[in-house]
């Protein structure tokens, strides 16, 4: 046993640290993101295109499909450190949802069509799973495409999909069969978001963020060729889409750097019991850290993790919340001042610690965490059925 | 022994959520909190007519000289409703200070208040002082005020600020109108949806008239009143509670998935179960403050504590366990539920926070 990555994974994550640090990650979004500050769509598209352009967009795809072929480690690593440095989460929907299911389950003229945009982050995709009646119970799903010659007319609506106000495209669980049983009538459509009849209108959460929206489709007419590998088979794709999903649940790196601006803003506080909460803090996270890695070192000696991977996704979000929920602690008396997710002007910004308000918009923004991507009620049932066997 | 509320509590509680039912659902506190203004001054006079704004003040000086008890009910449906006019600075806060105090000028100040034509704000905290309100660094030397004052709360809608400063190194309490030259008012929206102000003051000349109280009074004028506000919050927070848990019976009962209402699920129903029984234990030790402060007890501050303390840990857990229940929803602002979270966070955060008043009660 040895727990020390090898020679090669630490000149790969110096690799990853001296891009972060010298220049590769855009200057303007990282001032931005370590103020607390929302990033703007631009931001975004920045941020991606100069990952694209070091030829780090596919950080999770095979080299056939012009990824890194990076092993799980290297991936691992590279999460982390994007973590460490306060990166943006990177966008998943399109390079670690779609794009698999696309080179997996697509044809050839599908691959051609969207692979290579979504590596050059020229498509910026959105997700149309959950619907207002089916959130755990996702396969319940009702938005119905209906064929018609060469289109189907899609007719229902998507709820809190993330960011569906900049995206290009979405890609659909639509109900193309109502006779059997739920999860057998399903199938995956591509579609482009300026189709008329789609229609966007945000919801806005707790913190005052604009980041999820529903989506409403109205007789939209997406050609047959949208549709990706069989009809019917939706639910199968879907499946395969949220193993992929799990890459970097635990937010280990990005958990670390919290937790460590936290430890100094109360070293200064002369808090006792804010000192503990910390502690305690640290040694879940030592433990979030290894069971994430013991996960990799199984993948990488050939196992197949499975349910197990579920912890990651319960105890990752929960330690986000945690640390959020010691900086509003941090905040003391001012934890009751709120500006909204923008944070004061400079001119008006009033008493009290800077990071006050960023506290509180994270504290109310990571509320999300624990319900989405599978609530970690969901998790629980998981590993209950599937590791525990019962 | 008797737990249980007189007829005449009953009575006013059942006035209270009349009125938030009929004159106050969310849909109408949203267009407030939308509106320009921090406040309805429409619902203030209601408050005026019914008066919920005389209640607190003896009878001597025009109140109906009602105690803790009926504070605590009204402020516990306040919660329900998630009221966010300002009642904790102008009536609490300041009003009962005042009416407490010898000050000379009392009664006609407590009688605007009771009419709803006053408000005023108690300028308590400063910055970095780390809720020992008995630190100041604002100074009143030969009757001219200097200092910079932190959330004074509804402190960009008062018609009179209270300060506390020091005189000749003692506490002292001075009473300013907000448009005297020399103090400047900076206003801020609060997590829930209330409004706080910064407010400093630059050589502000005080009539010696406006001295409320010096030195022993003024402290235990000031602990008096930070503590019944303690004890109004922590009432807030057990009807908050109370709705968190209800509401999320409600909500899982109606909500259908995997064919079933998502309330058959027996995790979910012993999350909502550990959310009434905190919702029961919370609303116990409000009733023993309640009861210590009524009788002015010497343990009265201890048992506001030890209330403050429970409410600032098992609330925030409810209203997180009733957003995570609500699942999508309870994070949606336009449901009332993610709103009582942020509540929580502002009760915990004012006046000193679970951990603070747990060291106090221990103390």
């Amino acid at each position: 046993m040895d727990i020390n990555f090898t020679k090669e994974d630490i000149a790969f994550r110096d690799e990853v640290r001296d891009w972060l640090n010298n220049g590769g990650y855009p200057k303007h979004v990282k001032e931005k993101t370590d103020k607390g500050i929302t990033i703007s769509k631009q931001d975004q598209i920045d941020f991606h295109k100069a990952l694209a352009e070091k030829g780090w967009m596919g950080y999770n795809w095979p080299v056939e499909h012009g990824g890194t072929g990076w092993s799980a480690t290297q991936l691992y690593i590279f999460n982390k450190e994007f973590g460490l440095a306060g990166c943006p989460p990177l966008l998943a929907f399109g390079v670690s949802m779609v794009a698999p299911v696309i080179w997996t389950f697509g044809n050839d003229e599908q691959k051609a069509k969207y692979l290579p945009d979504i590596l050059n982050f020229n498509t910026w995709w959105c997700q149309g799973y959950s619907e207002p009646g089916s959130g755990s119970d996702l396969a319940s799903l009702k938005t119905k495409a209906v064929l018609e010659n060469d289109h189907y007319i899609v007719n229902g609506s998507k709820t809190w999909t993330t960011l569906a106000q900049h995206a290009d495209w979405i890609f659909c669980l639509v109900r193309t069969d109502s006779s059997g049983i739920k999860q057998e009538g399903i199938s995956f459509l591509l579609i482009d978001m300026n189709t008329p009849g789609i229609e966007v209108k945000p919801i806005i959460t707790i913190d005052g963020e604009h980041e999820v929206n529903s989506v409403f489709f109205t007789d939209v007419k997406v050609p047959v060729k949208n549709l990706i590998g069989e009809e019917g088979k939706g639910w199968t794709y879907a499946k395969f889409l949220l193993a992929h999903e799990r890459f970097g649940i635990a937010s280990v790196g990005a958990s670390m750097r919290q937790l460590n601006k936290l430890k100094k803003i109360v070293s200064e506080l002369d808090n006792p019991e804010l000192d503990k909460k910390i502690c305690e803090l640290e040694v879940s996270l030592s433990a979030l850290e290894i069971t994430e890695l013991r996960l990799l070192s199984a993948l990488e000696n050939g196992g197949h993790p499975g349910a197990e991977s579920s912890i990651l996704k319960i105890k990752g979000t929960e330690m986000q919340q945690n640390i959020s929920q010691l900086y509003v602690e941090a905040a003391g008396e001012y934890a009751i001042m709120y500006p909204g997710p923008h944070g004061y002007s400079s001119n008006d910004k009033p008493a009290g610690p800077d990071y006050a308000a960023n506290s509180l918009s994270a504290f109310l923004n990571l509320r999300k965490t624990s319900i989405y991507g599978g609530s970690n009620e969901i998790q629980k049932n998981i590993i209950s059925k599937f590791v525990l066997g019962v | 022994m008797n737990l249980n509320y007189s007829e005449e509590q009953v009575m006013l509680r059942e006035q209270i959520q009349k009125f938030c039912e009929s004159e106050y659902d969310f849909y109408t506190r949203e267009k407030i909190v939308k509106s320009s203004d921090d406040f309805d001054s429409n619902v203030w006079k209601l408050f005026a007519e019914q008066g919920w704004l005389s209640m607190a003040f003896s009878e001597e000086n025009g109140g109906l000289g009602f105690g803790a008890v009926e504070l605590a009910v009204l402020f516990e449906e306040f919660g329900k409703a998630l009221v966010i006019e300002p009642y904790l600075a102008t009536v609490v806060l300041s009003g009962t200070l005042l009416d407490k105090s010898n000050y000379s000028k009392k009664s006609d100040l407590i009688e605007k208040i009771c009419s709803g034509d006053m408000h005023i704000s108690l300028a308590y905290a400063e910055a970095n002082k780390n809720y020992d309100y008995l630190n100041s660094d604002t100074t009143l030397d030969n009757n001219i005020l200097n200092g910079t004052k932190t959330l004074v709360l509804n402190g960009g809608n008062s018609d009179k600020v209270i300060v506390t400063c020091i005189k000749d190194k003692k506490l002292t309490l001075v009473i300013i109108d907000s448009n005297t030259k020399g103090v400047s008012i900076n206003s801020f929206k609060t997590i829930d949806d209330q409004s706080c102000a910064e407010i400093s003051f630059e050589n502000v000349e005080i009539d010696n008239d406006a001295i409320i109280a010096c030195d022993l009074e003024a402290i235990e004028l000031i602990n008096e009143s930070i503590n019944l506000a303690t004890l109004c919050v922590s009432a807030e927070a057990v009807g908050c509670m109370e709705s968190c848990y209800l509401k999320t019976v409600e909500y899982t009962k109606g909500r259908e998935q995997f064919g079933q209402p998502i309330s058959n699920f027996q995790v979910l129903q012993h999350r909502m179960v550990d959310m009434f029984v905190e919702s029961e234990l919370a609303k116990s030790l409000l009733f023993k403050a309640m009861l210590e402060v009524d009788s002015n007890s010497e343990d009265k501050y201890k048992h506001v504590s030890a209330l403050k303390s429970q409410i600032g840990r098992s609330g925030k857990l409810s209203a997180q366990d009733a957003v995570q229940l609500h699942g999508g929803m309870g994070v949606s602002e336009e449901m009332m539920i993610g709103h009582y979270l942020k509540k929580m966070v502002s009760i915990d955060a004012l006046f000193g926070n679970s951990d603070y008043h747990l060291k106090k009660f221990a103390s």
